[in-house]
């Protein structure tokens, strides 16, 4: 029983939602002996299900199928038959690069008689380039990347982009997670082992006070968050515990999978030993300041700071005096004020990091009701009572070893030293952690199938949804880790499945039938059919009209938008589009991401907010896109490119043509007879743009089978 | 429920009329039942029987206006002007102004109006006629002396970004009556933005069929109704008949995220055909424009838009925000330098319009069900600012609430004798949610949302049902 007089395990999930509202739940049942918590526990060992009937032998391509079909038999369901080539293409492709296929790519895959010619397909894609602008944008969601701090000022966050290029290559690399995370969280205080940033602005030769390497760059994850800074009294403990508390629950359902947040609220019932837990979380972060790294060598600096200190001492008296003064006085003192800030230079490049300030740690206090007036006693550091000790494998485990749950046995967290945060990602990447690799799987399989093994990727919790398949679950985190924590290797595992290769729904034989037995397709008979996110789907635009620039990295894009629009920033002068107009083609993940203006593309079509986590997106269907897909500004517009495009690769005079071309083009098929004659019909009477234009509206290009 | 299918009927058979194709017709009536429960946007019956309010009208005085120069006289801020607060007031804790600040009483004159004999002040002439209708919240409350912050709570709940505000909220449990405008409208001062800009607004983690649509001046006020350049209508409805039959041609039957898709082009015509009469105001009376002052300079602008906000609310649109206030801190009612000459003028603006408003839609029986909410993130504060101005104040001022059901004709709570803190009948933010909700019916914790892992609702903390106000 816990402080609230029900017994956890009994009660229902609503009711523990509303009496624990607000609250972190996870942590509070740990804290009140709520010890078997599956995801808590140790890993099981599972083995894949053996099968002995030749079809279904058969159909068991990887592991994956050998846990997915046993669940699907024992409900009598059957799976779907396997996805045509074309099909297969072009979700492989949007998958794994967020791009269609070309159509040229499409014929090679669909003409290619080799037996392994999916494995190479799958080899490929995995190999580009574009794998890792498609996957970051994933990680990107879920540590709400944005490059500007929100709130009034909404300032940029100098060189975040530099953030989302790291990510980008990390992807590409397939960096092994423990490393991501361990550079997120601590990359600060990592020594240099060669992985400085590869940037022009930082030449190899040069003498940097401090040498900002990619691992700097990494630790700007703590800066993602949400910054409220304001002018007048500052209440400095309140400000700082909203910092630690963004930090704090970032770390939290980032790597743990586990909805922490809570210190802000107001009416948090935490008994003491549970805020004990999420406050001594936090005091990992105590130290933990922001920090912009200038770059920029010792000589360069020097001569920036000899134009720039007179110019900011006066600035300084400027601003004393105009408190002061009065009537035209203080008008004059403005203006005199405005002209030597224009007369500032440029700041210098510098970049988003953190670092550990000694002298400035944060005393943590439980806090009553997250009030930072309201101080409890005073915590350190220190790992989640109940995922500490970090689990051991113990080794007289049980006679069946694919239910081995091994006891906590002999091991010991990480010394937490003089560097906290190191030991907080030492801990989290410790291949026995229970929660680390099963929270990244899980994020891998939502990607693929558009839902997660766990269906709330950030809330491994007892308020989440639990595992539809644990023992795949457990099995991909065991893979995972034996693997070196790479992804590539679990990106094939999935991919070359027969789960993954099924057709969608409308293929399969006995539809209704399994609708009834399973309607969310929670057991996998059918490939789920998603329709193309915010990104891909302009993406894909830019790629029908031939316009898509394929220039990778670098700062980020703003993109000219209507007068209107930009009027909804408080400072609208912070809009500033870049000049080279090939640049507004860039792909998606290269757009601006300012918390207080989002374009309304990306906003119709559920881009997340950028304020909190995401870590699924929703997809909604309403009039509002319908709108943005006929009228909007951007879909005319390549519809008009796309137009001339088809003229000239399909002869104006063919209207057969075009229209196979267009549909190969945005739907990766060839038109059906009854598609080309309604639409050679239209084109006798119509432009080709309003063609052009009704093919970014099929279902066919809106949705990936 | 009947009716609801029956209209809907109606509705699919009129708008196929218009531009439909017969394979949409046959799929339609087959899915139309299941169709219903795929629709986001599809009215629904509120939590609680007999509500009143099926709209809402927010009146946001953005910068968050004074209650001393408003609603809430003080005598004895006035006899203790220039003087620091005594301390048995207690202490307050101000974004600008520090300890060694004196007291500044108002200049504004209060008289008792109506029946009911509700003080305003004489910045408020015209809305003084109305006080019968309207019940003054003389005991309001925020978190934040800051404005973003204090923007986001009085929307979202929360005093941080990214939660959904309560038009996103109102609409994500009730639908939307009206097929040819969006459910939630957003009216903001073309002057400029807020300090908690479009976030503000915002739907948050709900899906975006839930987001505001914020409206703009002039002769286009949504984006995307107008066609583009060069385009003709009966060329666009050829287009949309050909996205219309491509797609109807390869629907899977009992498909309905996809025939959810189809109807949604349906909409967006019907959108396109119909909104743009509703925002032309040139079919309005000139008594009415009069009323509202359009035509008048100071009045022109907002009169517009709170006549644009009955035209809506007639035609079903669920939650409107007409903001009053944007751009510079004296463009907002945010009167840091001089209390007079900031409130006189943004007075002038909001007055008569938001008069006519009330009377308007008492005389068209509209106002027993919209909710007509009016004030700001926070109220002003008893000390002064740089001579004449006031600061932000969170811990005591003014809101009002008419219509709705909402009982008029009553002042409810009360600030302490300088109007320094809600002493009486608190009032926190949280409490104008509930009631909100409540008036429309809907339950504070039934209206609520699945986001990473907890039950989001509007009000984080269970807010209550002002007592006495309806």
């Amino acid at each position: 029983m816990n402080g609230y007089g029900i017994n956890p395990r009994k009660a229902s999930l609503a009711m523990l939602a509303q009496r624990l509202l607000a609250l972190c739940v996870c942590f509070c049942c740990a804290a009140n002996g709520y010890t078997d918590h599956w995801s808590f526990a140790p890993r099981m060992q599972p083995q894949p299900p053996r099968f002995t009937e030749g079809a279904q032998r058969a159909w068991v391509r990887t592991n994956v199928d050998a846990f997915v079909l046993a669940r699907l038999l024992e409900k009598g369901l059957k799976p779907a038959p396997p996805a045509d080539r074309r099909t297969l293409i072009r979700r492989l492709s949007f998958d794994f690069t967020g791009l269609p296929p070309t159509p040229k790519e499409i014929s090679a895959f669909v003409e290619d008689p080799a037996a392994d010619a999916y494995e190479r397909l799958v080899e490929r894609l995995l190999a580009s380039p574009h794998y890792g602008e498609r996957w970051a944008q994933h990680w990107l969601d879920v540590v709400r990347y944005a490059e500007s701090e929100g709130f009034e000022y909404d300032n940029y966050l100098p060189g975040m982009w530099r953030y989302r290029d790291y990510v980008i290559r990390s992807f590409n690399d397939d960096k092994p997670y423990d490393r991501f995370l361990t550079e997120q969280l601590a990359g600060d205080l990592l020594k240099d082992e060669g992985g400085r940033m590869k940037d022009e602005l930082v030449p190899a030769d040069s003498s940097f006070i401090l040498p900002p390497s990619s691992f700097h760059v990494a630790a700007g994850f703590h800066r993602l968050g949400p910054v409220r800074r304001n002018v007048g009294n500052q209440n400095v403990a309140f400000s700082r515990n909203e910092v630690l508390t963004e930090m704090t629950d970032s770390v939290g359902m980032v790597f743990l999978g586990l909805t922490v947040g809570c210190a802000r609220c107001h009416d948090h019932r935490f008994d003491d030993f549970t805020q004990v837990d999420y406050y001594r979380l936090q005091a990992f972060l105590a130290g933990t300041q922001e920090h912009n790294v200038i770059l920029a060598d010792a000589k360069t600096k020097a001569a920036w700071e000899a134009v720039a200190a007179p110019l900011q001492k006066k600035i300084t008296d400027l601003k004393r005096s105009i408190t002061t003064a009065k009537g035209t006085d203080k008008e004059r003192l403005q203006s005199e004020l405005k002209a030597v800030q224009s007369k500032l230079p440029t700041p210098l490049p510098s970049l988003c990091s953190v670092r550990d300030v000694d002298t400035e740690r944060t005393e943590i206090h439980v806090l009553r009701r997250g009030m930072p007036e309201k101080k409890g006693k005073r915590v350190e550091p220190g790992f989640p009572t109940q995922l500490s000790p970090l689990a051991g494998r113990a080794s007289d485990g049980p006679a069946d070893p694919s239910l081995a749950r091994p006891a906590n046995k002999g091991r010991v967290a990480p010394t937490i030293g003089k560097t906290p945060r190191t030991a907080l990602a030492q801990w989290l990447a410790h291949p026995d952690h229970p929660l680390t690799a099963r929270v990244m799987v899980n994020r891998v399989w939502h990607y693929h199938f558009s839902r997660g093994l766990v269906s709330t990727p950030n809330d491994f919790g007892v308020n989440g949804s639990g595992a539809s398949h644990p023992e795949l679950l457990d099995y991909l985190a065991n893979e995972f880790v034996r693997q070196g924590m790479r992804l590539k290797p679990l990106h094939r595992m999935i991919a070359l499945s027969s789960t993954y290769q099924q057709a969608s729904v409308h293929q399969h034989v006995d539809a209704a039938a399994a609708r009834v037995k399973d309607p969310d397709n929670r057991l996998y008979w059918h490939f789920p059919r998603r329709r193309l996110s915010a990104e891909e789907l302009r993406d894909a635009m830019l790629t029908a009209a031939g316009r898509l620039n394929l220039k990778a990295g670098g700062p980020s894009v703003v993109i000219p938008l209507q007068k209107d629009l930009v009027d909804l920033l408080y400072d609208p002068a912070q809009w500033k589009v870049t000049a080279d107009v090939r640049e507004h083609d860039r792909r998606s993940i290269y757009l601006i991401a300012k918390r207080n203006l989002r374009p309304p593309f990306g906003q119709v079509f559920d881009q997340p907010d950028l304020q909190t986590s995401c870590p699924r997106r929703e997809s909604s269907t309403h009039a509002l896109q319908a709108l943005e897909l006929l009228n909007g500004d951007l879909a005319n517009r390549l519809a008009e490119a796309f137009a001339k495009r088809l003229e000239q690769e399909a002869g104006a005079k063919d209207p057969a043509r075009v229209v196979d071309r267009a549909f190969l083009i945005t739907t990766g098929r060839p038109a059906s007879v009854a598609e080309r004659e309604r639409c050679v019909a239209f084109l006798r009477r119509q432009p080709a743009r309003e063609f052009a234009l009704a093919m970014f509206n099929l279902n066919a290009f809106l949705y990936v089978d | 429920m009947l009716n609801l299918t029956q209209s809907r009927r109606d509705f699919l058979r009129r708008s196929l009329c218009g531009f439909g194709s017969l394979a949409l017709l046959a799929l339609l009536h087959e899915e139309q039942a299941r169709a219903q429960a795929h629709d986001p946007l599809a009215p629904r019956p509120p939590h609680l029987p007999n509500a009143k309010a099926k709209s809402v009208i927010f009146l946001f005085m953005a910068g968050g206006p004074s209650h001393l120069e408003t609603f809430d006289p003080k005598p004895l801020l006035n006899r203790l002007h220039g003087e620091r607060r005594p301390t048995e007031f207690g202490e307050a804790r101000y974004q600008q102004i520090t300890g060694d600040a004196r007291l500044l009483g108002s200049a504004r004159r209060f008289a008792r109006h109506g029946q009911s004999g509700t003080e305003v002040s004489d910045l408020f002439p015209h809305m003084a006629t109305c006080v019968d209708d309207i019940a003054v919240l003389r005991s309001c409350h925020g978190d934040m002396v800051v404005h973003s912050a204090a923007q986001y709570e009085l929307f979202g709940g929360r005093t941080v970004p990214g939660f959904p505000s309560m038009g996103s909220w109102v609409v994500y449990c009730l639908g939307s009556e009206s097929r040819a405008l969006p459910a939630y409208v957003v009216l903001p001062d073309p002057q400029g933005a807020l300090e908690a800009g479009q976030p503000m607004y915002m739907h948050g983690f709900l899906p975006a069929v839930y987001q505001p649509t914020m409206l703009r001046s002039g002769p286009q006020p949504v984006r995307n109704l107008d066609l583009p350049p060069g385009v003709t209508l009966s060329q666009r409805r050829e287009t949309i008949r050909l996205i219309e039959d491509l797609n109807a041609a390869s629907l899977p039957p009992g498909d309905e995220e996809l025939s959810a898709r189809i109807r949604s082009y349906e909409l967006a015509f019907r959108m396109q055909a119909e909104a743009p009469r509703l925002f032309d105001l040139s079919g309005e009376t000139r008594p009415t424009l009069d009323m509202y002052g359009v035509g008048a300079e100071s009045t022109d602008d907002y009169g517009r838009r709170c006549l644009l906000a009955r035209r809506l609310v007639e035609n079903g649109v669920r939650f409107i925000t007409v903001v009053s206030g944007g751009g510079p801190a004296n463009m907002q009612w945010d009167a840091h330098h001089d209390i007079e000459e900031n409130h006189v003028r943004m007075a002038a603006k909001v007055d008569r319009p938001i008069a006519a408003l009330l009377r308007d839609l008492k005389q068209r029986g509209l106002l027993e069900s919209t909710l007509v909410v009016w004030g700001g993130e926070f109220g002003r504060s008893p000390e002064a600012q740089a001579g004449r101005g006031r600061d932000h104040h969170n811990l005591g001022f003014s809101m009002w609430l008419a219509g709705g059901g909402v009982k008029g004709g009553q002042t409810i709570g009360a600030t302490d004798a300088i109007g320094l803190h809600a002493v009486e009948e608190r009032i926190h933010f949280r409490d104008l949610h509930t009631t909100i909700l409540h008036q429309l019916g809907l339950d504070q914790d039934r209206l609520n949302y699945l986001h990473l892992g907890r039950q989001e609702r509007l009000t984080l903390v269970h807010g209550r049902v002002i007592p006495g106000i309806a």
